[in-house]
């Protein structure tokens, strides 16, 4: 059961890429465009309930396998998921206890993401687009899609963890 | 530690950035091993979606029936002209005696096993690499035109650069064959229409819509006549020295799940050591079964 939350990641990594592009709204007609972040989601819920370091360490992880895989610049996404994992990983037991505190803190964390990639795109010169251009059809549906993805997910995230450490869930 | 970490990301950076890079080994180990996780997600869900599709199809297939068969009419007066014209270009060739033709290409076939899920890079990639074959720059293509080149080759896989990828590298030498031949380049898309861009055209040349565009044959690898699209605008570019044509693509670069990789020119000669051995291995068995009648014989 060790190696329960890194296939977890690992599945919702390889899920990103393949399911997930098969059936995407945008390649079937439709304007809006969803950018899935749910391995990231998974990373920041486990630096906030498990600990900084726990967020950490799987974030440089899968961050240099989405770099490898999904990206043709290196260290975009190891630098970004790393840096916004350690910086939203409150893991007080004040947060821990209102899963609305968890809540907004990976949706921020996620917007953050977003802008992050989106301005080191736009400074590498892949993208050229204005902020304008895909405010309405892609950051902002992939907020809502990401948010409500971690609203499910939340819960149950964290009364795994609390079943695996043997903790209480208050 | 910050900063330390800064660095280290430019430098990375700077290194992928870095023109005519090879995979590194531990890039094509996690490539390769992230690869077949993929191609056993992807197969599944590309039935599922392809069943998905087939229930819609079924919709329309009474309409559909009935234009293709106004368009079998056609075909059949299409194919005695082919075989005309195949006859005469075979004579025609004879004549000059051309050995090989830019057109000859060989074909791999190739699943597509994920997709970039950030919208910033135009990327895919597919189920087979360097051990089958495939190189860098190859061309690859669906059955409806060209969607892009191979753009980084590990060992089982490999990953393809579409034509709607935005990076500044993403060129391709492509043509417009009307009265005269036009050359330009495809670079990227339009970011307001969504089409591709065909640029570096000559002010003085006019081109028109409608107008096929396909790939020149020019550079490296790629086989000419490639079919890439259709011209819907043409524009004359900001400096006023040259025209930019906006092409709607004919492959479809939404709905990929089998693509093909071609490959300029190399078809021929395969085929002719394959006939060679061929020939060897049948003399080797007439030779065996010889010995074994004389044997059986003998007894």
């Amino acid at each position: 059961m060790r190696f329960a939350l890194p296939a977890v990641m690992f599945l919702l990594f390889i899920l990103e890429g393949t399911a997930f592009q098969i059936f995407a709204p945008d390649y079937r007609g439709s304007e809006l465009q969803f950018i899935p972040r749910f391995m990231f989601l998974l990373i920041l819920m486990t630096g906030i309930f498990r600990g900084r370091s726990h967020g950490l360490f799987y974030a440089v992880i899968f961050g240099i396998l989405y770099d490898i895989v999904y990206s043709p610049v290196l260290g975009v996404y190891t630098f970004g998921i790393g840096l916004l994992t350690y910086l939203f990983s409150m893991s007080t037991s004040y947060i821990k206890r209102r899963l609305g505190l968890v809540l907004l803190l990976v949706l921020m964390a996620v917007i953050g993401f977003e802008y992050y990639v989106y301005g080191m795109m736009s400074l590498l010169g892949i993208t050229s687009l204005a902020h304008e251009a895909i405010f309405t059809t892609r950051l902002l549906p992939s907020f809502i899609m990401n948010g409500l993805v971690a609203a499910l997910m939340v819960y149950p995230v964290r009364s795994w963890f609390y079943s695996v450490d043997g903790l209480d869930d208050r | 530690m910050l900063l330390v970490c800064l660095i280290f990301l430019v430098g990375l950076i700077g290194y992928s950035l870095s023109d005519q890079r090879n995979l590194s080994w531990p890039e094509q180990f996690v490539q390769d091993s992230v690869g077949t996780v993929q191609s056993i997600f992807s197969r599944p869900a590309y039935l599922l979606s392809n069943s998905i599709d087939a229930v819609n199809d079924l919709r329309n297939v009474y309409q559909e029936n009935q234009v293709l068969k106004s368009h079998l009419d056609e075909y059949a007066s299409l194919q005695v002209e082919l075989g005309e014209l195949q006859r005469r270009n075979q004579e025609l060739e004879d004549m000059t005696d051309m050995e090989e033709d830019l057109l000859d290409y060989s074909v791999r076939n190739a699943m597509v096993i994920h997709r970039s899920p950030d919208r910033w890079n135009e990327l895919i990639g597919i189920n087979q690499g360097a051990q089958h074959g495939i190189e860098e720059d190859m061309a690859v293509m669906t059955s409806e035109g060209l969607i892009g080149k191979i753009r980084e080759v590990s060992q089982f896989s490999s990953s393809v650069q579409l034509l709607s990828d935005q990076d500044a590298g993403n060129r391709i030498s492509a043509m417009v064959d009307a009265d005269e031949t036009v050359y330009g380049f495809m670079e990227g898309i339009d970011d307001e229409s969504g089409h591709l861009r065909f640029t570096k055209v000559d002010i003085d040349i006019e081109i028109e819509e409608g107008q096929i565009v396909s790939t020149s044959g020019l550079g490296g690898v790629f086989p000419d006549g490639l079919v890439i699209g259709e011209i819907v605008n043409v524009e004359t570019d900001e400096f006023g020295l040259s025209q930019t044509a906006l092409v709607e693509p004919s492959a479809n670069f939404y709905h990929l799940d089998y693509v093909m990789i071609i490959e300029r020119s190399a078809s021929a000669m395969e085929d002719f050591d394959a006939v060679e051995e061929n020939e060897e291995d049948a003399a080797l068995e007439e030779l065996l079964e010889n010995e074994q009648d004389s044997e059986e014989e003998g007894e």
